[in-house]
């Protein structure tokens, strides 16, 4: 009993010892390498920043029309003169990379706003189990609440999800068939499967009649991205929750930044139904987080379809005008 | 599950401990049960490919020895055994190889046809249907009495630890242990431990760094000078020594934590003097199978010379195909084998002869040419590697014609200083093994030396391991 004793005591003291040679000598670099969103972190702290936003492709991607190709959270900015405002944006990202990432900024910073982009898609199986997780999530490993050297440890015995394309595909179809659409009128499809199987069976026709293949695979996209609903125990409702609690506890002021949909075309496409739970998801999104104390600006429909740039696909990536309308609505919000 | 993945660390103490606490008549539930889980960890239907296999070879078994006063009936539950685990491994490994090759056949002579076979390799499968086939030959020869408890039989199939990259077992060795009560050792742990660590560093820092490098190159040959084509060669070598030698350790370690002594895979296989030695140091279960199992009973050397080297070919591209169902390996056995009979003819035409001038007692000249013999053997197998780890042939063109014709011309490779260091830790400790295992080396040094290894070897291993995934070569197969 007594040697056992000794080596444990041993090996914790060596474990110490490493986890302090490890963050003196290894772990910045480490953090730079392998999970380089950090430095964004860092960086809103060290340009004394007073407003955050955090945003991802939505934030940065602009039109090759538009004479203003600046972000929206430059837009945001301009409308709140002498508040020194800062960005965190990262492509693919939701609401655990920008848990971490605030998580990460570091303390005694000069933070007292921060806007978080809350996606609608990205609640949905299609975002939830998207091919990028592997890497966004094997990125977050390093920036997790744990001692450099266990996180290290984590990333070497690769504790996160590793799976193929395929696989993450099959979760997604997983999910589409198991979880039910619960309408308060009948409606014919249990499930975001059946729904979208039938719009591939029937196929969208164009004005003589034909089956427009390019409409029908916009239509199902439309489904696949937007036919769910939001219940408590879906992840991004944990991850916004833990950032309520988070921004509680340094005293930041929360926003949340619901992004425009092309809701036009979403009707247009698929009809009033889609256009429920679109509604339903967020005044659920709406009433849990304002309650909270969250001050939630709902751009929902604020955007026409004009304004969107992608035609083949649903993106939050909007021309000059669509990012003005919800930099204003924002910066409307912050200032009230 | 892999060895290298957090829910293998959290699996094997679970199971350490739990197996310590149970009594021994109920340590087969425990094993076999973890064996299942650990399988179905990858794709859980394939146990079902398992448990046919269990099924047919545990009751042939039984057969066998039912009818042990019957050669005639005897032979025949061993055929019917065999051909049903092999046309098991063909199904799953070998007809979508053999459609393709068909249907290239058939288009290349204009006629149109067109069907595919997509099955999904179930991982592991050619370690257990060997393991599974060693059990019924060894029951024909009346070496092995047949297992009658079909948990006990089939946990040797499935023991968790060799699993899925074997060391492939014979009954004699893992069979019997499984039935004797193993009590808790503490000697046992620590050695299973530093042979986890050891199998860590191995395949974590020195082969899944390599790995990046190679696949770069491998993956655009034509875009790089042939020094670099060359450096990828060798870290091919390495790579693959490392993750297969790494895994196979890990194996040791994992099955000696609870008692049980797996036969070693590798002797330090890059110090051979030529590729017969080689293949004695090489992948050792596999080797000694086809030695037992193929090359003895079609006669092995005492037979003439030219059955003799038909034999040879034989094994070495029954050995190619075994790894994977695709040309360049049967190219790859076969250029081994070959190899394996122009050295054997060379030395018994010369080997006898001492060289003129050299005193036969000069140490240093042995020196010298056995270390000629190691250089040469490394880069003809190094050489060999390149059929094993190509695409296609296509690919394998492209890596030669990059590595003799690109000396001016092409990117250069460029290399992580500290990966020479964690290379030369690799070479350094094989030196210094020489064929012995690392637990076995360890005990004899003194407590402090052992422990400054052990604690650098976690350090190393935590900290400089590769944040890629690089999947366990070998599970391929």
């Amino acid at each position: 009993m007594k040697k056992l004793l000794i080596h444990i005591t041993v090996i914790a003291a060596l474990l110490v010892l490493m986890n302090w040679i490890y963050t003196q000598w290894f772990y910045r670099d480490d953090l730079l390498e392998h999970s380089d969103l950090v430095v964004s972190s860092w960086q809103v702290a060290a340009d004394s920043c007073e407003l955050v936003y955090l945003g991802e492709s939505s934030n940065k991607t602009y039109g090759y029309k538009d004479k203003d190709k600046r972000k929206i959270s430059e837009m945001i900015a301009e409308q709140l003169p002498g508040v020194r405002c800062g960005d965190i944006t990262q492509d693919a990202a939701h609401a655990e990379v920008y848990y971490y990432l605030l998580k990460n900024i570091p303390k005694g910073n000069q933070i007292h706003t921060v806007v978080v982009t809350m996606n609608l898609r990205s609640f949905g199986a299609n975002w939830i189990y998207s091919s990028l997780e592997t890497a966004l999530q094997k990125k977050l490993v390093l920036m997790k609440g744990y001692p450099p050297l266990m996180k290290r440890a984590l990333l070497a015995f690769k504790a996160y999800p590793i799976h193929t394309k395929d696989e993450w595909g099959q979760k997604a179809q997983d999910s589409w068939t198991k979880t039910p659409l619960c309408f308060p009128y009948p409606f014919p499809y249990k499930t975001t499967r059946e729904w979208n199987r039938a719009i591939a069976y029937e196929g969208v026709k164009d004005s003589l009649g034909n089956r427009d293949q390019a409409m029908t695979e916009l239509t199902s996209h439309f489904i696949k991205n937007y036919a769910f609903q939001i219940r408590d125990d879906n992840p991004r409702v944990k991850d916004f929750d833990r950032i309520v609690k988070l921004a509680e506890k340094r005293g930041w002021k929360l926003v949340f930044n619901i992004l425009a949909e092309n809701t036009d075309r979403a009707q247009e496409l698929v009809g009033d139904d889609l256009l429920f739970l679109m509604r339903e998801n967020v005044e659920y999104l709406v009433k849990r987080y304002e309650a909270r104390g969250v001050t939630v600006v709902n751009n929902l429909e604020a955007v026409r379809d004009i304004e969107f740039i992608d035609r083949s696909w649903p993106t939050e990536h909007y021309y000059e005008t669509g990012r003005k309308i919800i930099a204003s609505e924002v910066a409307e919000r912050i200032r009230n | 599950m892999v060895f290298n993945s957090i829910e293998y660390l959290i699996f094997l103490p679970l199971v350490v401990v739990l197996y310590y606490l149970i009594p021994h008549r109920h340590r087969w539930i425990l094993l076999l049960t973890a064996s299942c889980v650990f399988y179905m960890w990858f794709v859980p239907k394939y146990i079902l490919i398992l448990l046919v296999t269990i099924i047919i070879d545990y009751s042939a078994g039984l057969l066998m020895e039912r009818d042990a006063d019957s050669p005639k009936k005897k032979k025949r539950w061993m055929v019917i055994s065999i051909t049903s685990t092999l046309l098991v491994l063909f199904i799953f490994k070998y007809l979508g190889f053999l459609n393709d090759s068909v249907v290239a056949l058939c288009q290349s002579l204009g006629l149109n046809v067109n069907t595919s076979v997509k099955l999904i390799l179930p991982i592991g499968l050619s370690f257990h249907t060997f393991q599974s086939m060693s059990y019924v030959i060894e029951v024909y020869r009346g070496n092995q009495k047949a297992e009658r408890h079909f948990g006990y039989y089939a946990l040797y199939v499935m023991f968790f630890p060799q699993l899925v990259t074997g060391p492939i077992e014979r009954p004699g060795n893992l069979l019997r242990q499984l039935h004797e009560e193993k009590s808790f050792n503490e000697n046992n742990l620590a050695r299973g431990l530093r042979l986890i660590l050891f199998g860590f560093f191995i395949k974590m820092v020195v082969a899944d760094n390599l790995g990046g490098y190679v696949d770069e190159v491998y993956a655009h040959p034509e875009e790089y000078n042939s020094w670099s084509v060359w450096l990828a060669m060798v870290f091919y070598s390495f790579q693959i020594y490392g993750d297969f030698f790494g895994y196979s350790t890990i194996a040791l370690g994992s099955a000696l934590l609870m008692g049980y002594e797996i036969s070693d895979n590798f002797r330090s296989p890059y110090l051979s003097k030529n590729i017969a030695e080689f293949w004695h140091r090489w992948h050792i279960s596999l080797s000694t199978w086809f030695r037992d199992y193929v090359y003895i009973p079609m006669g092995g050397s005492r037979v003439k010379f030219g059955r003799w080297m038909y034999n040879i070919l034989v094994v070495f591209v029954l050995s190619g195909i075994w790894h994977g169902a695709n040309w360049t390996f049967l190219f790859w056995g076969f250029a081994h084998g070959l190899l394996h009979i122009i050295e054997k003819a060379l030395r018994s035409s010369f080997g006898k002869q001492e060289p003129s001038g050299i005193p036969s007692h000069s140490k240093f000249i042995q020196g010298l040419l056995n270390l000629l013999g190691v250089v040469r053997t490394f880069l003809l197998v190094t050489l060999f590697w390149v059929m094993f780890r190509s695409t296609d042939f296509a690919n394998m063109k492209a890596m030669f014609t990059a590595a003799f014709s690109q000396f001016d011309g092409g990117r250069q490779l460029v290399i992580d200083p500290k990966l020479w260091l964690f290379l030369g830790l690799f070479m350094l400790s094989d030196i210094i093994l020489r064929g012995r295992r690392f637990d076995s080396w360890c005990e004899d040094k003194p407590v402090l030396l052992r422990w400054s290894i052990c604690a650098l070897m976690v350090f190393l291993t935590i900290v400089f391991s590769s944040v890629n995934n690089f999947p366990f070569i070998y599970f391929q197969f």
